[in-house]
């Protein structure tokens, strides 16, 4: 399998503080990857590097054989190509559902309004929210909104999804209907990068798991190993209180 | 003293030509809308422009803007008037000083001249309720246009000033009004809006207090005018679900 | 452009700046009192004061300020003389003064309303279960706790007020801006003197707002 997503030795600091140390791992073509560790240990600034949301100062990040860090990239335009999704949702509240839909895949993409909206409405069916297409977000809850968003990355039809927390803001009763979601993807073979306390999820659905801790990436290995035997001891504590809910 | 009140005066004749009273005050009106009117795009465009570089991650652009706020927010506004009409002219190409200086009417001069003052001394205001709209959006709203692949102008358009422009209707309003209201400087280079008219009406007719009170009454049915058509605006462009000046 | 006569004329200039900031400490003084007067009616349980105090403040923040200056001058002398019967002189700074008081006391009165609005409830019941009167819970409890909070605002208003002030060239009044202006043109450098006016101005509000800044910094932590 050909890497997908190539972090290698990434460093990064804001100012004196390093939130970033040495960072390498792969994600491989088709591969779910599972990123988990305690609030403050670098997990979210490492996903949000990867598709240049945060610079880094040291080390290379490589999407699709395009590299993230070097200057002539367009950013934009590598955006475009991986899907994101976000801890507060973050649809455009002043649009519909359809302008949330297809605003990216008409200005960005270069696609007609009918063919954004043809695709746009296709995921929006795929997430089981036809329904509500003319509503405006503040409209819908927050797992609705979540699902709409991940509609929004896959209509730019990217070649890696990002994942943001998906669930952390969510009420529990609706944390199942993203999960769900998000399985259906992984089982049709997409690359996914998970930032998530959803061990259940990992467990079900994750080829491998990255445990980090203040900066650095502790673990990386497949998650019957992780799950079986964690190595260190910071991962283990770390599992164990949250095995505990 | 005998003060004579006479409400009939605005149909008296002024005794200049076919004239009445109350012409000058419609003409004033008129004068008073155009020049506030005008204003207030230069004001609404330029502010937006100034607003958004106090936002942007460049120390350059982001100081420009600080600048031009710092500078026409503390000179007083008639200060920059006579800048603008005894000042600037002077130091025009010399067509163009030509043109300002003798070609147009001395009505439409100080015209001009009210005009761009007015405009840029708003843009100041403008711009700072621009900024503090844009910055009061959470962070993630920039990281999900960036995330969609929108460049940093398409960011500015589709995301942020959208929101940003919702949040602020109510202190943008209050500017709007205040461009009517400033826009009376203008009789101090000789424009004929409303307050010079009124003054005038007062000083030819001796009826002070008639010409006074019916410029308040012109003025205070033009703030609520204003206030109903901005609040029009509010409810046109709300969005079902958004809690407006919340978060 | 050629500054030098600037210097000479110094003295001059001075003394409008007098006039300026004299208008200026007793607009501040008096439309704060006043407004403080008109924020407590706009809070008063009864409705009739109520409604006059929300009519004055309505009434002030819909016209211009300049058109109250102009009023305020023709018409104050001829109320006095129709109170005392007899010709007073007021003159451009009292007329003035009363038109500033008058007007800035609506845009105070607003301040210190929110000021008030923003203490706790709890307050207000707390001086009362002392046996406090609606007066001593006001003066000793509530307005101090609200003047600090509010300070920054009444400053910041004060500012604008102060470049407001040359609006009184539409009367006459030798203020700074104005004495400023008929030095330039009695000397024939009309423009140095309106650029040195424009800076003194400027360095004046610049530097108040950059201390009101750092008060309010220094009275939210």
């Amino acid at each position: 399998m050909s890497a997908m997503i190539s972090i290698q030795n990434v460093n990064k600091w804001y100012g004196d503080f390093q939130v970033l140390t040495d960072c390498s791992t792969q994600v491989a073509k088709g591969e779910v990857v599972v990123v988990c560790g305690p609030s403050g240990s670098g997990k979210s600034t490492l996903i949000k590097c990867v598709n240049a949301l945060e610079p880094f100062q040291k080390g290379e990040i490589i999407v699709d054989g395009i590299s993230v860090g070097a200057p002539k990239t367009n950013l934009p335009k590598l955006r475009a190509r991986v899907g994101m999704v976000f801890q507060h949702f973050e649809l455009f509240p002043h649009l519909t559902i359809t302008d949330n839909l297809t605003i990216a895949q008409t200005k960005v993409l270069g696609r007609s309004k009918e063919e954004a909206m043809e695709k746009g409405l296709m995921y929006l069916d795929r997430v089981g929210l036809k329904a509500h297409a003319h509503k405006h977000p503040g409209q819908l809850s927050g797992g609705q909104q979540q699902r709409v968003a991940i509609a929004r990355a896959l209509a730019m039809d990217p070649v890696a999804m990002l994942f943001d927390e998906p669930t952390s803001a969510l009420d529990p009763e609706m944390i199942n209907e993203v999960l769900d979601v998000m399985t259906e993807l992984a089982q049709e073979g997409m690359t996914m990068m998970c930032v998530t306390h959803e061990m259940g999820f990992a467990r079900r659905v994750a080829h491998r798991v990255i445990f980090m801790d203040k900066g650095h990436i502790v673990e990386d290995c497949d998650k019957e190993s992780f799950f079986g035997s964690p190595r260190s001891e910071r991962a283990q504590q770390f599992l164990s209180k949250i095995l505990q809910h | 003293m005998n003060y004579n009140w006479d409400w009939g005066v605005f149909f008296k004749s002024t005794g200049v030509g076919q004239e009445i009273y109350l012409d000058w005050f419609v003409s004033g009106l008129g004068w008073t809308i155009a020049v506030a009117l005008v204003a207030w795009i230069i004001a609404l465009i330029l502010g937006a422009v100034l607003g958004v570089m106090r936002t942007v991650p460049n120390r350059l652009v982001a100081g420009i803007a600080t600048a031009y706020v710092e500078l026409f927010r503390n000179v007083p506004l008639l200060v920059q008037l006579f800048i603008w009409y005894f000042l600037v002219p002077d130091y025009l190409p010399e067509g163009l000083q030509t043109w300002f200086k003798q070609d147009l009417s001395p009505a439409t001069s100080a015209y001009v001249s009210v005009v761009v003052c007015l405009g840029l001394f708003t843009a100041a205001r403008v711009c700072e309720q621009v900024r503090t709209g844009i910055q009061a959006l959470p962070r993630g709203q920039a990281y999900a246009g960036l995330a969609v692949g929108f460049n940093l102008v398409q960011v500015y358009r589709h995301v942020l000033l959208p929101q940003a422009f919702r949040i602020i209707i109510p202190p943008l309003t209050s500017e709007f009004l205040n461009v009517f209201k400033n826009s009376s400087v203008a009789s101090l280079i000789g424009l004929m809006e409303l307050l010079a008219q009124t003054r005038q009406t007062a000083e030819f007719s001796a009826n002070i207090f008639e010409a006074f009170t019916l410029a308040t009454l012109i003025y205070f049915v033009l703030n609520m005018s204003l206030m109903v058509f901005m609040g029009w605006v509010e409810r046109r462009v709300r969005v079902p679900g958004l809690m407006v000046g919340g978060k | 452009m050629d500054f030098s006569q600037i210097v000479p004329a110094l003295p001059a200039l001075m003394e409008g700046m007098v006039v300026t900031l004299k208008l200026l400490v007793m607009a501040v003084l008096g439309g704060v009192v006043l407004g403080t007067f008109i924020a407590l009616g706009r809070l008063s349980s009864n409705a009739f004061l109520s409604g006059l105090a929300k009519a004055y403040v309505n009434y002030f923040r819909s016209i211009p300020l300049l058109l109250v200056i102009i009023w305020f001058y023709l018409a104050v002398p001829m109320l006095l003389n129709w109170i005392t019967g007899d010709f007073v002189p007021v003159g451009a700074f009292a007329s003035c003064l009363v038109a500033f008081m008058m007007f800035e006391a609506a845009y105070y009165a607003e301040i210190v309303r929110a000021g008030i609005q923003a203490i706790s409830r709890g307050q207000v019941n707390a001086a009362y279960a002392l046996g406090m009167t609606y007066g001593q819970a006001m003066r000793l409890v509530i307005l101090p706790q609200a003047f600090r909070k509010m300070l920054p605002l009444l400053l910041q208003q004060s500012i604008i007020l102060f470049q407001d002030t040359s609006l009184v060239y539409a009367v006459g009044l030798m203020d700074f801006l104005n004495s400023a202006r008929s030095r330039g043109d009695i000397l024939g450098q009309p423009h140095e003197f309106l650029i040195f006016a424009g800076a003194v101005y400027f360095v004046i509000s610049y530097c108040a707002s950059y201390i009101v800044k750092r008060l309010q910094k220094r009275l939210v932590v």
